[in-house]
């Protein structure tokens, strides 16, 4: 099932994680525990979106608005029956005498984001790959429209309150381990095995019987019911959200970190989820400092989406494989006997 | 007129050509032979300037053109008509032509007295002049590429396995119309598999294997060298 | 009789502004095989140039040549920061950096103009009201349909009977050949986005002829139009665009008509799954494009 460099990149990649949690702890600020969760959460996004993206090679924008799906069935179902009178007044009866435990509501919540995926991507996994984007990208706009739309579920385009509080730092580090784990499993299961091979050659793969749209279709469906739950954590954290959350700019930022750290990795993806937030804690800083001060005329907004957006670029002209490359980590440090093994090879 | 030094183009670590010296003489119809993967398409992409070679030098009429690109070949008086012939098969045969005409564009009377002797030596072509180029048989669309190339008044023509995938009584309709065009005082660099064929039009011939010259002479001399059969095979 | 009247002026005058608009996005595409993210935003960019000469001593057409100038520039710009860099590297490298650039514009017009809506001039005759058949509509509707056809019958001109022309549907088929022809790369690849932006200028004039004002994602819309224009259309196909775009708007303007009320603000929706069902019978579009044989 797990070789050993995907048993040592698994390990080398829980570490940061474990530090993560443990620092913050270790330090007791407020602050850092929040910026800490959602990292977690964040990890949560970046690395479904990496068994989608890096296995298929096809980018997907729906990511995000299934974040959303788990985001709001999770907050609905789990909001208490007294909440949701004030907060959905105009809730169907079914569902607003309903009251799951938060962690059941999680899960539901994943699950209804993976059978919204299931059914709604089939027919797109035939698209050739730019048909397949553009697709994707519309169906993210479809997803938000509808958040925005279906008051009666969603409160509209207004803030849903009143959601239970449940995630902690260690359900979501929790969380995170174990999507790292699947993400890593996924990848050398022989779906992730024969998708890459679409990936590479379409023509040569369907010549060895690989079927592609269904392979797609499992990546795109494992992919989409992570977002679900890392929706799910994100709504019992924040505990107020409106469907803003679960556009163009959170899609941005996903992207932004997984091309950094390097869509063919679940290290890149992790590397890039730590870089891009603590990176954008330390400029919106930055721009907090400067609006004080009053150092600039004017209000600086906008300006951290401005550098990712450079940096993005910047990486792709400059590393397009993005900072950590092709290989995971555990190959790299487990390679590092590569030569001697190959001059052993060469001596037959 | 093309003077080829330690040409090496490489496909990322693959080594295609390792090491090919070659010339050309004005006027000349010089072959390029080889077994499948020995390096002459690469060659001959290379002095075309659609492959950037690793190391090396190319000269055309004594001036450095290594690394320069395909339109400033076309430019220089270098026309190429590569393996896959690449029409364009939405085009009609004309606008095929037109394009061949490209740098010349605003030569018009020169280039439509040009297009009619190509007329005369394809007349195929001028049957199926408002035709979709993607509708012409394998041998037409070969005679539609290579009138192509001629519309610019090359000084070097370079065919690659102009016989591919042809039958064999066409090959030698094309091979005829290349002697011809050779009569018009274009030079010739030609690659091909068909060894037999291309000796019996060249005038000089090297043999490629695994990226390097592995022989040289006249045509006659290679014609009758005995190892030619162990070079091919690659013994 | 009225009605069908109607229903005819709304499609075709909103099918034009999407013929076009896709249009734009295929020229590019079919030539470079690349998805230009940051399409929308030439419509934001006329928008803000219409808001900063608003004011100014000069006649509408002159701000709307001024405007539709900036969408070109822009254009070609797009193709310098975002598409030459990394063209060589992936596909997907390109669709990240326009839409990294995308978001850069939309950025740059938050930070240094408004997050808020900014009014945008609008010439007298667009509200004039024109009676035709027993049907009251606005001259803007009117003009836009004639501006398109003049514009899409101008544009088949130049494919058909310009060395332009040809030597762009030779680039899109197969470009390396183009090139060993003489052809030169980058004028061909300027020139497809130089024409890609004259479309969304032209189109951003009545786009925000209708809207009246400019905000910083108002380019997500035409945007959106022309993505899915363009796929039900056919990726490759110049034609397939201009029907996909009318297709498009009609089925926008049908389900407009037939929606209930409470249904209508899902029509996106409705659109959307009317496309996905398209897209199931016919998953490469509806119209064939130029033969290559390698995968779109």
């Amino acid at each position: 099932m797990f070789d050993r460099k995907t048993l040592l990149t698994l390990v080398l990649l829980l570490v940061p994680v474990a530090v993560l949690v443990l620092g913050t702890e270790l330090s007791g600020v407020r602050l850092l525990d929040r910026i800490a969760t959602t990292l977690c959460i964040n990890l949560i996004l970046v690395v479904g979106l990496q068994v989608f993206m890096g296995n298929s090679g096809i980018l997907s924008f729906a990511h995000i608005g299934f974040m959303g799906i788990g985001a709001y069935a999770s907050a609905v179902l789990a909001m208490p029956v007294q909440m949701k009178g004030m907060a959905l007044p105009d809730l169907y009866p079914v569902l607003k005498s309903v009251q799951l435990s938060p962690y059941l509501a999680m899960a539901a919540g994943t699950a209804i984001a993976t059978l919204v995926a299931a059914v709604v991507s089939y027919p797109l996994m035939r698209l050739s790959d730019a048909a397949a984007v553009i697709t994707s990208f519309a169906l993210l706009v479809v997803l938000h429209t509808i958040m925005v739309n279906w008051s009666a579920v969603t409160n509209g385009p207004r803030t849903l309150f009143g959601v239970p509080r449940a995630t902690d730092l260690y359900l979501a580090a929790g969380a995170a381990a174990a999507m790292i784990a699947v993400a890593l499993f996924f990848k050398e299961s022989r779906t992730g095995v024969l998708l890459r091979a679409v990936r590479d050659d379409e023509v040569a793969a369907g010549a060895i019987g690989a079927h592609v749209s269904v392979l797609r279709w499992r990546g795109f469906v494992l992919s989409a019911a992570m977002a679900g739950l890392a929706g799910g954590l994100w709504a019992h954290f924040i505990t107020s959200f409106s469907p803003s959350a679960f556009y163009l700019k959170e899609t941005f930022v996903i992207l932004g970190m997984l091309v950094i750290g390097g869509a063919g990795t679940v290290s890149g993806a992790v590397f890039g989820a730590f870089a891009v937030t603590f990176a954008f804690e330390g400029l919106r800083a930055s721009e907090t400092i400067i609006n004080a001060a009053q150092f600039l005329p004017t209000q600086i907004v906008g300006l951290t989406e401005i550098v990712l957006a450079c940096a993005m670029i910047g990486i792709l002209i400059l590393r397009p494989r993005g900072l950590l490359g092709t290989a995971e980590i555990g190959a790299v440090i487990g390679a590092s006997r590569g030569p001697a093994v190959t001059a052993q090879a060469r001596q037959r | 007129m093309l003077e080829v030094r330690n040409l090496q183009v490489r496909y990322g670590a693959i080594r295609a050509v390792r090491d090919v010296s070659l010339t050309v003489r004005r006027g000349e119809l010089v072959a390029l032979l080889g077994a499948n993967g020995a390096g002459k398409s690469s060659t001959l992409l290379a002095i075309a300037g659609a492959l950037k070679p690793a190391a090396g030098t190319i000269r055309l009429e004594g001036e450095e053109v290594t690394a320069l690109s395909p339109e400033q070949m076309v430019k220089r008086g270098i026309a190429m008509v590569p393996e896959t012939r690449d029409v364009f098969p939405d085009l009609t045969v004309a606008e095929n032509l037109q394009l061949g005409a490209f740098v010349r564009r605003r030569d018009r009377a020169e280039v439509d007295a040009d297009r009619q002797a190509l007329f005369d030596l394809f007349p195929i072509l001028a049957e199926r002049i408002d035709q979709p180029a993607g509708t012409l048989s394998g041998g037409e669309q070969q005679q539609l590429v290579i009138a192509r190339a001629m519309m610019s008044r090359p000084k070097l023509l370079l065919l690659d396995e102009p016989s591919l995938g042809l039958a064999p009584a066409i090959v030698d309709k094309i091979f005829d119309m290349i002697v011809k065009l050779r009569a018009t005082g274009v030079t010739i660099l030609l690659v091909e598999q068909n060894a037999g064929k291309a000796l019996r039009i060249a005038d000089r011939a090297y043999v490629l294997s695994l990226g390097a010259i592995a022989a040289e002479g006249t045509a006659d001399e290679i014609a009758s060298a005995s190892d030619l059969k162990a070079i091919y095979l690659g013994a | 009789m009225a009605a069908f009247i109607q229903f005819a002026i709304d499609t075709l005058s909103l099918g034009s502004l999407y013929a076009l608009m896709a249009l734009g996005l295929v020229i590019v595409y079919g030539i470079l095989r690349l998805v230009n993210f940051a399409y929308g935003e030439l419509i934001m960019v006329a928008g803000y140039t219409l808001f900063l000469l608003n004011g100014s001593p000069l006649p509408w057409l002159a701000m709307a040549a001024v405007a539709v100038l900036m969408a070109v520039l822009t254009g070609i710009a797009t193709d310098y920061v975002a598409f030459r860099p990394v063209r060589e590297k992936s596909v997907t490298a390109v669709l990240i950096t326009s839409f990294a650039f995308s978001t850069l514009l939309q950025n740059a017009a938050l930070l240094f103009i408004s997050p808020r809506a900014r009014l945008v001039p609008v010439p007298d005759i667009f509200s004039q009201s024109v009676h035709i058949g027993g049907v009251v509509t606005p001259l803007r509707n009117i003009l836009t349909i004639v501006v398109a056809l003049l514009l899409l019958a101008g544009f088949a001109v130049v494919m058909k009977r310009t060395v332009l022309g040809i030597a762009l549907r030779a680039a899109a088929s197969k470009f390396t050949m183009a090139r060993m022809l003489g052809v030169p790369a980058n004028l061909i690849i300027t020139s497809a986005f130089a024409i890609s932006g004259l479309l969304a200028g032209v189109v951003s004039l009545f786009w925000l002829g209708r809207i009246g004002s400019v905000v910083p994602g108002i380019g997500l819309e035409p945007l959106l139009v022309s993505f899915i224009a363009t796929v039900i259309g056919g990726m490759r196909s110049l034609v397939g665009a201009v029907v996909g775009g009318f297709l498009l708007a009609a089925i926008v303007t049908g389900l407009n008509y037939t929606l209930p009320q409470n249904l209508l603000q899902f029509r996106d929706a409705f659109t959307f799954s009317l496309v996905i069902l398209i897209l199931l019978w016919r998953p490469e579009g509806l119209i064939r494009g130029p033969a290559t044989g390698q995968r779109t």
